[in-house]
Order: structure tokens, then C-alpha cells, then sequence
């Protein structure tokens, strides 16, 4: 721990503790915890450095998540990315941040709306293994489905504030977007 | 007409109607930046109009953002501008967001970010709340950085007298809070325990576990109470002698007592038996006389206080039950109003992002595919079961009915099986002569104890067994999944239940059956029957919690490593376990009810039930880890929580009735305790109350009068009346609302229709026109 004090200065421990959803300790807690993810001695994570965290690797989604906080959008994450992103999957962050980031998480193509083709991302991803997958005709069910419960301006797809409203109403969702530190 | 004419036409009407798009567009989105892009949008293509939309598109350009921080931070930012998705931000969030929105009209700076400074200065207050905002902000922390700065060196206005007061209070308070957190992150108890069972099992075990934890802080804080207010007094006062003997055929019921309890065995121990029936853990221990220092002028009434510690303990465990449950409840309610979200939770909140190994990643695919599929299949079942003919409907509907009938029989049965037992089992140890029994270990000595234990021993196999046959009577039935679950769960309660029922009954009719006065002697009933019942339940919850860690250890973890070990089918068909929430869920709230039960009688029950719960979490944690692989099925956290406190709450208001009747209808023994010579427990109240001074009786009597009861009574149901109404209300609100959104938006998709085809037509003819100049 006094290794991490040495880096982190205090203004900078305060700023953190400000800015994200955690206190002082669990901000050096973090930073020890991204010190470990590689051993180069470098400020920046590679994707695949950033994977070595166990939730993300075994996440479906876990390339698009460190792309998604990464502050140049490759998925290469400083501290301060990996900060905000333990931040947003922390217990503290409340439901409409956990919403913000899991919409930017699921629209794959970045057209700011979950269209059919991000549907059919998520479903896929979701449950598609080397075993087993759900059929064509099974997958557009269910995006048929998703579309008619959430959609409801009929367009075709999700916008933010569609998404947000189901998230409101799915107590599950802020139970289960979480990582603990 | 001519076509030319035509176009003409279309092409004035069409400039008036460009000409009053922009003025539009001007008045409500003033500034050219704006207006550019729409423009360049739609000479690219008219078609995707719709991503223009300000509902679509971002309040807050995140480069302008970035952009401006720069301006005013002057902070070198490198170029790597992500354009990005992250321009929408939530209106509805950031209350400054909102409120600085409305004043400011500039959509290409980002005034609606920062508060504007120009026109009214911010107060400090308003400042530093700002500066707590930042974190819900979606943008990088280099800029979340740059905006604290920011908002740091904006002037501000001190606040004046009270407000500062209030401001200073607010910071500290927040001080506190993250102080408190700390502290509490560092005690909470389990917690990497917790976050290895999430790896691997998900939120919905973790919530069991949680749980778990729940019942030992509740138990803990019942204890605590017990303790200060009824141990530490009996310990650490001297309470005088009871000497008021109640005669009975003249001896002195009180020394008998005493004299009858001196023995000491180390099995006792463990039952809770003759040795521990003079200690402070059971209700025969405490003193029916009132402690008095002249010195120091204390009082204090130990019957008075064992009262009111009861009262206490109850009442606690209900608030802390009905706050938890209350939570859920709201929870319930709005997804109830949202029950048709299935799809959409199980896509969106399918995930457990906590999950951390391989293993248990590749079990949640598996089971979020098999729900996917059974989602897919009920809707299928769905149309089947319409489709239903009447002669499967009444084939299946005598299956149930007779399925319902068998359980019933069933529960009747072993209700008066462990009836019998029971019988037999105190008929045997009552015959033998007290002291010889403990005298040594022989094969009577086993025997005996045998007896003492086999009610007990027959009640948690019947809890094993039977619940086995109900699931499978219930694949007769033909049920939908979620139902199944419940049904299960409610009739495995029944048989719990059933058994403590009859096993309090037994304990009735034993202390009951004598009613004569002069029953010191009384061979047929215990010297002091409260002590009794208190061991009985101790016994009753000490037999369930060894007997639990004991199957895990040995049955459970021989089956699991056969079934492991071996490559037979039907082997491991048997040895196979999974980890099925609800019966575990039955057994802890199970415990509790034993517990409750037994408080009034064993006040040191709820310390054995902390020990209890500690002990349950690692065999629990045992078996739901190394024994059980992962769960199939999906278990929802939240609804599994609110499930949880149902169930708890419902054994609750079951408990409330014996213990009540105890209470007042009950007379205590006449040799031990604090209510010794008292019609009941009760009595002791109301004696207090009259000894009370006449102006605060006057008082506590008004409130017990018909009319403060039914102005009371009426004032309730007139907010209940009121609070309904205006849920109603709020419901149809919802209602049209949601209506209006679906409107808007077929509006909305038929404006820009018109819209876009309208642009087309235009620049198809400004074409034509560059083509054929000739035409004015």
C-alpha cells in the first residue's frame, strides 16, 4: 500500500474520491489492483492486460466494455479509465449511471440507438456457446419480442430513453451490473 | 396545368414551408452550428432525418464539451477527440443540468453542463453540489477532472448565517457518511465469501446469503438487547432472595426446584439439559423480586423488564422484517406494472457481471439459453393450454385435485406421527427417577437418550423426506415453472409448520393437564415448565443445526464425490445434488421460527441462534460450493429477497399466537421465574399499570376508550382511502401518458416521413432547375 501512496498524490486521491463512487482506500485498493494487471511498467493496459480481471474475461461483453471506458476507444484503459469503469460497476453508483454506461455497452455500432442489429448482438453473445446456439428464426422471435414490450414509439429500435424505462422497471438489472472491486 | 406549373407551385410552397422550417429550427435551437448540420444531414440523406431528432441526438455535443473545458481550464488536451456515442446525456439526472438547461438556449456551447455564470452567480451551496454531480456524468475522468476544476474556480457567493450553518452541516454530514462506509466496508462480515459465491453462482445465491447474514444480525441485535436489559441485571445486581415462597401442601415449591438441579453432566451440555436449567439462558433463572439500592436510588423490576424485553424482541424483529419486506414490495409493485418486461430483462439484465471464472460463465450461457428457449416454449405452452380440450382440462384438473388431497393426507400424517412420538418419547424419559438418569453412561443411559431425542430426530427426517415426495407429486400437475417453485415451497412450509404445531401442542397438553394448585410435586408436569419448553426448543434447534452440518459433512459430500468419481449413470443420477434455493431458504426460516418461539422461554436461544446462523453460513457456503455444481436455473435476486421476507413474515404472525397466549393466558410455574405467583404474565402489566401515577393512567386509559379507537380507526382507513385514491390516480396518469409517448411518436415518425419526402421532391427540383436554367 505504500508503494501506491508513493504514486498517487493526494490531491490526486481526493479528485478520485470525488469524482467516482469511492473512498480514499478503495481508490488505492483500485490502483493496486491495476498495478497487478500487467507487468510492464507501463501506465496504459492493453485489452488483453485489461482482461486478466477475471469478471471481465468470463463477461460476454468484456472487449466492448474496456472499449466503451477506454479514453481512446481501442480498449487500451489508463488508470484513470479503469477508475471510472470500477466506479460505474460499483455497488455505490446509482441505477441511471449504471443505465448510461450499459446502453453505450450494448449499442455495438454506436448510432446512440439499440437497433436489431445491436438486439442480435446482445442476444447472441448472450448465449451463443460452442455447444449450442439458438436458431435464426428463434432469434428473431425474441428481438420481435424485445421490440414489442420496450418500443415504444414503434421505430424499430431503442433509444435511450426506451432503455432507461425498462432498466427502471428491472430491479434486477442494477443487482446483476455490478463488479466488485 | 403543366408539370412546370406544378413544380412551381410545389417549389414556392416548398421555400415557404423551408422558410418556416428554419425559423423554426432557429427558434427553438438558435445558433448556426445547428442548423449546419441539419442542413449537411440532409443534403447527405434526407432519409436518415430521424437520427436528427433532439430526442435522438445529444443535448451536449461531447467535443464542444471537451472543447470548451479547454477554453476555460486551458488544460492541453491531445487530439484524440473520440467522436463518440456518448453524447446523449440524461435530462433527467443532473438536477443543475435541468435547471441550467432552461436558462440558457445555446446548444453548441455546453451551458447546459456548466451553469451559467453570466446571469446569476451560484452559491457555494449549489457549487459543491454541482462538484458531487460530477461523478454520475458519462465523460472521462480527465474531463470529469477539468469540470471539477472548473466549477473550483468559479466565484461563488458565500452564504449568509443559517444557510452556511446548514451547508457546513450538509458537508459534514456527507463526511460522515463516506466515514461510515468506510468503516462499514472494512466489518461487513463475509464479504469476499460473498463475492466468491457471486463468482460463481450469481446475485440470486448471494441474496440466500445475504440473507444468512441478515438472520445473525438480527439475532445479535435481539441478544444485545436481552442482554443489557435482562442478563448483565441478573448478573452484576444482587437481587434479593426469593424467599416469598408460594406453599404448596407445605413445602416450598422454589427449593425444590433448587434442589432437584444439581447435577452435572457434560451431556447436558449439548441439550441444554440439567445443568444449564439454572443459568441465564433459560427463563427459570430470573428473579421475580426487585433490585433496590438505597444508595444510589436504583430500581429495578426484573419481571417488569423481562416484559418489556420480550415485547421489544418482537417488535424489533418485525420492524426489521417489514422494512426489508417493504423495500421489496415497492419493488414488486413496479414491476408488476411492468411484468410484461420478461424479454427485456432477461437480455438486459440477464448477465451477472459478477461472474469471474469459465465454469460458471459457461453455466449462465447454458441457463440464460434454456430460459430464452422456455420463454419462447411458454408462449407456446400458452396458446396449447387455450387450445386445451375440455377433456385434457378435467383429466388434468382430477389429477390436481387428487394430487391436493394425497398432500393433505400426507401432512395429516406425519402431524400425527410426530404426535406419537413425541407421547412416547416423554412418557419414557418422564418414568425414570431423575437422579439415576444421568448417573452413568450405560446402555440405559443410551437408551434414554435415544427417547429424548427421537421426536426431534423424527421431525427433521420427516423434513427430508417429505419434501422429496411433494416434488415429485407435483410433476403430475402439469404447472407453469415459476409456480411450481412457489407451490413447492408453501406446502414444504405446511409440513414445517405442522410439525412445531404439534409439537406445541404436545407441550400444552403436558403443563395444562394438571390443573390443581398444589402442583409442586406434580410428577406428571415439570417443576418449572417454561425452563422445559425452553430446552425443548433449544434441543429443537441445537438437533437441526448438528444435524444439518452433519449430512453436509458426511451424506452429502460421500454422494457428491461418488457421483464424481464414478462414470454409472444411475449413480450419479442419485449422487448428483444441485443447489435448490428454496429448501434452504425453508431451513433457515425454519431456525427462526424455532427461535422466536423459544425466546420467551429460553432468552439465550437467540445468542445459540447467532452461533447457529455462523455456523449454517460455511456449511452452507460448503455445500453450495464444493458440493453442488452450479444451478441451472435462474434465480432472480430480487424477487428471490422478497420471497424470502414473505415467507419470514409469515412464519412471524404464526409465532405471534402461541407466544401471546403463553403470555397471557398461561400461568407460570409456581417454583422458578419472574412471574412466580402470578395469574400470568400478563397480570404483572396491569398490576404496573395501576401502580402508576393517576394523571399518566388517565392518559394511557383515553387511549384504550371506544372513541379514540374509532376516531383512530377512522382517521386510518380515511388515508388509506386517500393514499389508494391517489395511487389510482397516479396509475391512470401513467396511462396516458404512456398513451401520449406511443402517439408522439407515430406522429413524430409520419412528420418526418412527410418530411423527408418532401426534401426529396425540393431537391430533385432545385436539380432540375440547375439542369434546365430556361425555366425561371
Amino acid at each position: 500500500m505504500g508503494a501506491a501512496k508513493s504514486q498517487l498524490t493526494d490531491q490526486q486521491l481526493q479528485d478520485y474520491q470525488d469524482l467516482t463512487y469511492f473512498t480514499k482506500k478503495e481508490v488505492l485498493y483500485a490502483y493496486q489492483k491495476f498495478e497487478a494487471l500487467s507487468t510492464k511498467n507501463s501506465s496504459i493496459r492493453t485489452l488483453e492486460e485489461m482482461k486478466n480481471i477475471p469478471e471481465l474475461k468470463a463477461n460476454p461483453f468484456g472487449d466492448r466494455i474496456c472499449k466503451v471506458f477506454s479514453s481512446t476507444q481501442d480498449g487500451n484503459c489508463t488508470f484513470e479509465d479503469y477508475l471510472d469503469m470500477m466506479s460505474v460497476f460499483s455497488d455505490a453508483a446509482p441505477k441511471s449511471v449504471k443505465a448510461e454506461h450499459a446502453f453505450r455497452i450494448f449499442d455495438f455500432d454506436g448510432d446512440d440507438m439499440l437497433g436489431t442489429a445491436d438486439l442480435r448482438q446482445v442476444i447472441t453473445a448472450l448465449t451463443k456457446t460452442r455447444e449450442h446456439s439458438l436458431t435464426e428464426e428463434e432469434i428473431k422471435q425474441l428481438i420481435q419480442y424485445v421490440l414489442a414490450e420496450a418500443d415504444l414509439d414503434d421505430d424499430g429500435s431503442l433509444s435511450f430513453a426506451e432503455f432507461e424505462h425498462i432498466i427502471e422497471k428491472s430491479s434486477d438489472f442494477s443487482k446483476t451490473f455490478r463488479i466488485h472491486l | 396545368m403543366s408539370s412546370g406549373e406544378r413544380k412551381k407551385r410545389v417549389g414556392n410552397r416548398s421555400k415557404g414551408w423551408e422558410e418556416a422550417g428554419a425559423e423554426f429550427y432557429q427558434e427553438s435551437y438558435p445558433g448556426a452550428a445547428c442548423e449546419v448540420d441539419i442542413q449537411q444531414a440532409l443534403e447527405r440523406d434526407p432519409s436518415k432525418l430521424a437520427t436528427l431528432l433532439p430526442s435522438k441526438k445529444s443535448r451536449v455535443d461531447y467535443h464542444c464539451t471537451s472543447n470548451n473545458i479547454e477554453i476555460v481550464t486551458t488544460t492541453k488536451r491531445v487530439g484524440h477527440e473520440p467522436r463518440t456515442t456518448l453524447r446523449r446525456r440524461t435530462s433527467t439526472r443532473l438536477r443543475y443540468s435541468t435547471t441550467t438547461r432552461r436558462q440558457s438556449t445555446q446548444p453548441d456551447a455546453n451551458a447546459s453542463m456548466l451553469p451559467d455564470l453570466s446571469e446569476n452567480l451560484t452559491n457555494e451551496k449549489k457549487n459543491w453540489e454541482d462538484i458531487m454531480q460530477i461523478k454520475a456524468l458519462p465523460i472521462c475522468m480527465e474531463q470529469k477532472k477539468a469540470l471539477k476544476r472548473h466549477l473550483q474556480n468559479t466565484t461563488t457567493i458565500r452564504l449568509q448565517g443559517c444557510e452556511q450553518f446548514k451547508f457546513w452541516c450538509l458537508q459534514k454530514w456527507e463526511g460522515l457518511k463516506t466515514f461510515l462506509h468506510q468503516v462499514y466496508s472494512k466489518m461487513g462480515l463475509w464479504n469476499s465469501s460473498l463475492k466468491h459465491i457471486g463468482g460463481n453462482f450469481g446475485m440470486g445465491v448471494v441474496a440466500y446469503f445475504l440473507f444468512i447474514k441478515w438472520i445473525l444480525f438480527l439475532n445479535l441485535f435481539l441478544f444485545s438487547i436481552i442482554m443489557i436489559f435482562l442478563v448483565l441485571p441478573t448478573i452484576l445486581l444482587e437481587f434479593p432472595a426469593d424467599d416469598s415462597c408460594i406453599t404448596a401442601n407445605g413445602t416450598c415449591c422454589s427449593s425444590t426446584s433448587v434442589n432437584s438441579t444439581r447435577n452435572f453432566e457434560i451431556a447436558s451440555l449439548f441439550h441444554g439439559g440439567h445443568l444449564l436449567e439454572n443459568t441465564v439462558l433459560f427463563y427459570g433463572a430470573y428473579s421475580s423480586s426487585t433490585y433496590y439500592n438505597e444508595e444510589k436510588n436504583l430500581t429495578y423490576k426484573l419481571p417488569l423488564a423481562y416484559v418489556f424485553v420480550m415485547i421489544a424482541v418482537f417488535a424489533v424483529s418485525l420492524f426489521a422484517i417489514v422494512r426489508w419486506a417493504a423495500k421489496g414490495f415497492k419493488q414488486r409493485v413496479v414491476e408488476n406494472e411492468g411484468q410484461l418486461y420478461h424479454y427485456c430483462n432477461l437480455i438486459f439484465g440477464g448477465w451477472d457481471y459478477c461472474i469471474n471464472n469459465k465454469k460458471a460463465a459457461s453455466t449462465k450461457h447454458l441457463a440464460l439459453y434454456k430460459e430464452m428457449k422456455a420463454l419462447l416454449a411458454a408462449e407456446r405452452f400458452e396458446d396449447e393450454r387455450l387450445n386445451r380440450t375440455q377433456e385434457d382440462s378435467f383429466k388434468l384438473c382430477f389429477i390436481r385435485i387428487i394430487v391436493n388431497i394425497s398432500v393433505v393426507i400426507i401432512l395429516l400424517l406425519s402431524g400425527i406421527g410426530i404426535y406419537w412420538i413425541i407421547r412416547l418419547s416423554f412418557e419414557k424419559v418422564a418414568n425414570q427417577p431423575l437422579k439415576m438418569v444421568y448417573a452413568s453412561i450405560d446402555a440405559k443411559t443410551v437408551e434414554l437418550w435415544f427417547y429424548e431425542f427421537v421426536p426431534y430426530l423424527a421431525i427433521v427426517l420427516l423434513n427430508m423426506v417429505i419434501p422429496v415426495l411433494f416434488n415429485y407429486l407435483i410433476t403430475l400437475e402439469n404447472y407453469s415453472p415459476t409456480f411450481v417453485v412457489k407451490l413447492t415451497l408453501f406446502r414444504t412450509i405446511f409440513l414445517r409448520l405442522a410439525s412445531l404445531i404439534v409439537l406445541l401442542y404436545t407441550f400444552y397438553m403436558k403443563i395444562a393437564q394438571s390443573k390443581d394448585n398444589d402442583d409442586c410435586n406434580n410428577s406428571k408436569k415439570p417443576l418449572c415448565w417454561e425452563t422445559f419448553v425452553g430446552q425443548q426448543f433449544m434441543k429443537l434447534y441445537m438437533t437441526d443445526v448438528v444435524s444439518q452440518f452433519f449430512l453436509t459433512f458426511t451424506v452429502n459430500l460421500i454422494r457428491a464425490s461418488v457421483a464424481r468419481s464414478t462414470k454409472n449413470k444411475v449413480i450419479r443420477y442419485i449422487g448428483r445434488q444441485e443447489f435448490d434455493l428454496s429448501k434452504h431458504v425453508l431451513d433457515i426460516v425454519y431456525l427462526q421460527t424455532v427461535c422466536w418461539l423459544g425466546t420467551f422461554f429460553s432468552p439465550g436461544l437467540p445468542l445459540i441462534a447467532v452461533i447457529g446462523s455462523f455456523l449454517l453460513f460455511y456449511t452452507k457456503k460448503f455445500f453450495c460450493m464444493i458440493i453442488c455444481g452450479p444451478s441451472k436455473r435462474i434465480y432472480r435476486a430480487s424477487k428471490s429477497q422478497s420471497l424470502f421476507m414473505l415467507i419470514l413474515l409469515i412464519c412471524y404472525i404464526l409465532t405471534i399466537v402461541p407466544v401471546v397466549y403463553s403470555l397471557v393466558k398461561m400461568t407460570p410455574s409456581k417454583s422458578c421465574g419472574p412471574f412466580k405467583g402470578l395469574e400470568s404474565s400478563w397480570t404483572l402489566l396491569v398490576l404496573t399499570y395501576q401502580q402508576l401515577p393517576a394523571g399518566l393512567r388517565s392518559i394511557l386509559s383515553l387511549f384504550s376508550t371506544f372513541s379514540f379507537a374509532a376516531t383512530a380507526f377512522l382517521i386510518l382507513s380515511f388515508l388509506l382511502y386517500y393514499y389508494n385514491a391517489v395511487a389510482s390516480a397516479n396509475k391512470n396518469m401513467v396511462q396516458v401518458l404512456r398513451n401520449q409517448l406511443v402517439l408522439e411518436g407515430h406522429d413524430k415518425q409520419f412528420l418526418l416521413e412527410r418530411l423527408s419526402a418532401f426534401i426529396k421532391v425540393h431537391q430533385e427540383q432545385t436539380k432540375y432547375q440547375q439542369e434546365h436554367p430556361e425555366f425561371p
